[in-house]
């Protein structure tokens, strides 16, 4: 009984705290939907409200070129009495989702998967954070608590990864798979999760499915994805009665019309780009993306649950839109692996200058906007500084966890310094 | 590169290396201290010069002068007459006046409270619409009918008057001009340019006639009757923020090329071109740039972009109302020039003398090397408080420096010592961060009284405020040992968190208003080496007499008793700016120093745990 009680104290607390913005605050949810650092032209709150007045009116939601999101939103929002008018309703959604995120990290946190997976026990896993602290880590995050109150919809997409990831420990692939495909139909980038996602599920599987080769397991999960993505669009063309969707909701992500400032590193890029070579600089950025996958899923094939953790973080930096809705989902998954945190080397500075960057990054944006004494280069030069801190934390917590098998092998070397030859 | 990096924890140990920080922050401080005071020097400031060349300052032949001189005085005359009357009447004469010139007249009534006070009063505009434009640009002539001092801006409005009237006869103007008179110079022009831009609050009407985007504004601030010397330019706008130093070059560069009349700054009545006038002018624009608070009614037209400066005539001289009337209209045809936004010159800038300043990439690390002071030392203390404090480590340490490469090779000796050296202890920073967060945020207690007591208990509350002030961080340190009792580490984070959001905050800021973080980096300065010395109470009360001298209370005491104001006054007008002008310094006071000062004091009231018999931990010095 004292367990389900601290955890009913934190989501209590967190609940608590963001309706105490929202209501203490009248005017913070809306500046900070407005916030290019939390809304991206495929997430925004603002844009869905124009894609929902436009579906209510019976036109074609994506007729405006404003609205970029999945169809399924629109009659889910519908649902819920209009945000102008009663808008703790919106509010009470968002909350709900975050916690329910929250709760899966949980599960995650508790299977103790991140210190001992199938084919790999770290002889440090005993240090570890218990669910209780991940989770509030991930609920009092600043990171998460603006994105809430900013209400983008990327928290569906978080909290739809951080099920499947939740269910994939638990063995579950089959829900694991639903869970992933609405991930990657809300967002189309966590498609990119799979092949470290089914590795999970495979090592995770129950006994029932022990004989099941890994050639099987895949393809029938491939199957599933597919089977769950396919009536899911299907869906969708149903609801907008048309196919356009398509194009205006994955079209965008992948060709990147819409150049709206945000913390990513994309949009200065293409802004500068002749147009002769975009299409190939398309092409050369969504590589660059997804070749993180192929590589650490072969590299750590024993910690799927780590490359899952590797990829959220690389997504926040590299993706088209990333927002700090991103970093705050990355910043949740990475606690589990508390018992590497020693390894690292540059935890202090990577958080040093991602603190920095947040705090430069809305000050430089302003003398860009709206002082007009600063131009376009201020602001792209912290979402640079932002995502160097970012990428340093990548790397650092890889080193700590390629560290940490190295010394399995050869624990000789605990507690000594490498170095390069 | 990488190998260099690697060897970054065996540097780490490196004792040499962990005795330079303080030394390196307090370098820090004297630098920026001294980079500013260099600043004044012919070598490191710059003469002035007009960057966007559309302006072409004093290129025209001004024809203000003569018959007109008659249309002045009997404007002057009408406007005397209007001295004792009220605000409603004495517009609805302006009104007519406008209207007779042949303008489209508006008015604009507005209400303000704060501290609770009312302030409300009633805008009277004139737009005079481009012969040669589209109306989709403006320039705005504001002269207030009181001044900042609440004098009468006799000669002001009737020099707005004649030139509505004398500019209405040329059709050479491609941009609208807006004639403004506001009701006093505080409220007023902030509630007509928030309604201007649609960005006004509940008690201020919007406004009925608009013209396209402002593209300058011009203030005259003319109360007296007799001629003048000079032209003393006001130019800080709220919150630090300055207009394009061409406007000011522009106004400068016809009032002495043109005209032959001096321009002065920051009230230096009298500039003689040496260091230490140079210094002066240079401390008051930053000390008013620091205060963020509305220097004239031009302020309230910086935040929205909208280039401004005040011009008051002063002195006794041979200058006359024409001449005053000659450089407006001057530099009106100058902005009446302009094909895009002033954009071509800076906007970050200190001045020293009328023609003569510092851009921003010349005066900026100054203040970033206040505020580095305070990062320097957190990731020092940061470092430290992992480092293990035995008497084992500090031989091991030494035999390790004998050669790094060796390292490897002494495989058989790996048992007992090396994972003591190189394992970091494990930080506990859950209390730390949440003694630092949890003060920062409490700092929204003192912004929220301050801004929200009525006028006449200002003063008490302020004065409670100050006492409980000085004994709360004993309180809070009391709590803390009691509940917690927190180790060294522990205080070392605190300080660590502390001292890095101090930094963090500060070199934010010194983007936004240098000034500010100017003056709250060197206030907070000895918060560097602020820590508990359980065995030592000269030292502690030495340090507990030195912040509290430095504590936002007792510094706006000072300071208010230093310009001769009361502490009301001071935080009346605080309050004025945060309601009407929207001022951020309280923000920075209330949420930034303060809290940092009681994270300080907890310090030195702290006590760390006794984990280990030897004291001399305590005597480190950092």
């Amino acid at each position: 009984m004292n367990i389900d009680r601290r955890k009913a104290a934190i989501f209590g607390a967190a609940a608590a705290v963001r309706l105490l913005l929202f209501t203490a605050f009248p005017g913070l949810p809306d500046l900070l939907t407005a916030r290019v650092e939390i809304s991206t032209p495929v997430t925004s709150f603002k844009r869905l409200q124009e894609g929902l007045f436009l579906y209510n009116h019976n036109v074609s939601p994506y007729d405006g070129g404003v609205y970029h999101q999945a169809p399924i939103l629109l009659p889910l929002f519908s649902l819920l009495p209009s945000s102008a008018t009663y808008p703790s309703f919106t509010y009470l959604l968002y909350i709900l989702v975050d916690i329910l995120s929250a709760n899966a990290l949980m599960k995650i946190a508790d299977s103790g998967e991140a210190g001992s997976s199938k084919h790999y026990t770290s002889p440090r896993k005993d240090k570890k954070w218990t669910s209780y602290a991940i989770a509030a880590a991930f609920l009092f995050n600043p990171f998460t608590i603006a994105t809430c109150i900013g209400r983008p919809t990327s928290v569906f997409t978080t909290c739809a990864i951080l099920h499947a990831i939740s269910k994939a420990v638990m063995g579950a692939s089959f829900t694991s798979m639903f869970a992933l495909s609405i991930a990657a139909y809300l967002s189309m980038y966590p498609v990119l999760l799979f092949p470290p996602l089914v590795l999970l599920c495979y090592d995770r599987r129950g006994p029932k499915k022990e004989s099941e080769s890994v050639y099987s397991f895949v393809s029938g999960n491939v199957t599933a994805v597919v089977g769950f993505l396919y009536s899911l669009l299907q869906m969708s063309s149903i609801i907008t009665s048309s196919w356009e969707f398509i194009e205006s909701t994955y079209g965008v992500q992948l060709l990147l019309p819409d150049l709206t400032p945000n913390v990513g590193l994309w949009w200065y890029f293409f802004i500068e780009m002749f147009d002769s070579f975009r299409n190939f600089f398309l092409g050369v950025f969504w590589i660059h993306l997804s070749s993180y996958v192929g590589g650490l899923t072969l590299r750590l094939r024993t910690q799927p649950l780590f490359v899952l953790t590797m990829l959220t973080g690389v997504f926040a930096i590299f993706k088209p839109y990333p927002s700090i809705s991103d970093t705050s989902l990355f910043l949740a998954m990475l606690p589990l692996y508390r018992h590497v945190f020693p390894l690292m080397r540059y935890t202090f500075l990577a958080l040093s200058t991602i603190l920095y960057a947040t705090l430069l990054g809305p000050a430089f944006y302003y003398l860009w906007i709206y002082a007009g004494s600063g131009n376009a280069n201020f602001f792209y030069a912290i979402t640079l500084v932002w995502s160097l801190g970012l990428s340093i934390l990548i790397a650092d917590a890889l080193f700590a966890v390629l560290r940490d098998e190295w010394e399995v092998g050869r624990p000789e070397m605990r507690g000594k310094e490498i170095r390069q030859i | 590169m990488s190998g260099l990096l690697s060897s970054g924890s065996l540097l780490r140990r490196n004792p040499r290396l962990l005795q330079v920080p303080p030394y390196l922050s307090f370098l820090c401080i004297a630098i920026g201290v001294a980079w500013l005071l260099l600043l004044p020097l012919d070598n490191y400031s710059r003469r002035t010069y007009i960057s966007e060349n559309a302006l072409l300052p004093g290129q025209v032949h001004t024809y203000f002068a003569g018959s007109d001189q008659n249309v002045f005085r009997g404007y002057k005359r009408e406007v005397d007459e209007l001295v004792e009357k009220s605000n409603a009447e004495v517009n609805d004469k302006l009104e007519e006046f406008f209207k007779a010139s042949g303008l489209k007249v508006a008015r604009q009534k507005y209400e303000y409270r704060s501290a609770g006070e009312t302030y409300s009063g009633e805008n009277v505009y004139a737009i005079l619409h481009a012969p040669r434009g589209d109306a989709e640009e403006a320039i705005v002539l504001l002269g207030a009918w009181t001044n900042v001092e609440g004098e009468l801006n006799k000669s002001g409005v009737a020099l707005v008057l004649t030139l509505a009237r004398y500019f209405k006869r040329w059709s050479l103007w491609s941009k609208d001009i807006i004639f403004l008179i506001t009701a006093d110079s505080r409220a007023g022009p902030q509630a007509w340019v928030d309604a201007y831009h649609d960005t006004h609050q509940k008690g201020i009407q919007s406004l009925p006639v608009k013209s396209g985007a402002l593209q300058g504004a011009v203030v005259i601030d003319y109360p007296f009757d007799h001629r003048f010397e000079s032209i003393h330019i006001v130019y800080d706008g709220i919150n630090g923020q300055l207009p394009n130093l061409d406007l000011l070059n522009t106004v400068v560069a016809i009032a002495s090329g043109q005209m032959g009349i001096g321009a002065s700054l920051q009230k230096m009545w009298q500039h003689k071109d040496s260091y230490k006038d140079r210094l002066t002018t240079m401390l008051r624009g930053m000390m008013n740039q620091g205060l963020g608070h509305a220097s004239g009614p031009h302020s309230s037209f910086i935040p929205y972009h909208v280039d401004a400066i005040t011009l008051q005539p002063f002195g006794e001289g041979w200058e006359d109302e024409m001449a005053m009337g000659r450089v407006i209209e001057s530099t009106f045809r100058s902005l009446n020039n302009l094909l895009e936004h002033l954009h071509q010159s800076f906007f970050f800038y200190l001045l020293m003398q009328s023609n003569r300043f510092v851009s921003i990439g010349t005066y900026l690390p100054s203040a970033m090397l206040v505020a580095i002071n305070f990062t320097i030392m957190a990731i020092f203390l940061w470092v430290k408080s992992g480092a293990p404090s035995t008497t084992n480590s500090k031989v091991a340490s030494t035999d390790k420096k004998s050669g790094p490469l060796s390292i490897i090779q002494e495989g058989d000796a790996k048992a007992l010592i090396p994972k003591q050296i190189l394992e970091e202890t494990e930080r506990e920073f859950f209390l730390p961060l949440a003694v630092v967060v949890g003060s920062h945020f409490l700092g929204v207690l003192p912004l929220y009284l301050f801004n929200h007591t009525p006028e006449i208990m200002l003063p008490s509350v302020f004065f409670i405020f100050a006492i409980v002030n000085n004994i709360f961080p004993f309180l809070i340190s009391t709590a803390l040992i009691r509940s917690f009792n927190p180790s060294h580490q522990q205080y070392q984070l605190i300080k660590a968190f502390s001292l890095l959001f101090l930094g963090m905050f500060l070199s934010s800021l010194a983007t936004l208003n240098f000034s500010l973080a100017f003056l709250v980096g060197l206030l907070a300065a000895p918060l560097t080496y602020v820590q508990s010395f359980p065995n030592r109470p000269i030292t502690t009360t030495l340090f507990v007499i030195l912040l509290s001298l430095l504590t936002p209370t007792t510094v706006l005491l000072a300071s208010s008793f230093y310009w001769n104001l009361g502490v009301g006054e001071v935080l009346k007008e605080a309050a004025f700016g945060w309601d009407v002008w929207g001022m951020n310094t309280q923000v920075v006071v209330w949420c930034v120093w303060w809290p940092a000062w009681v994270v300080g004091m907890i310090q030195l009231a702290g006590k760390p745990r006794n984990e280990k018999p030897k004291p001399e931990k305590a005597a480190v010095k950092s």
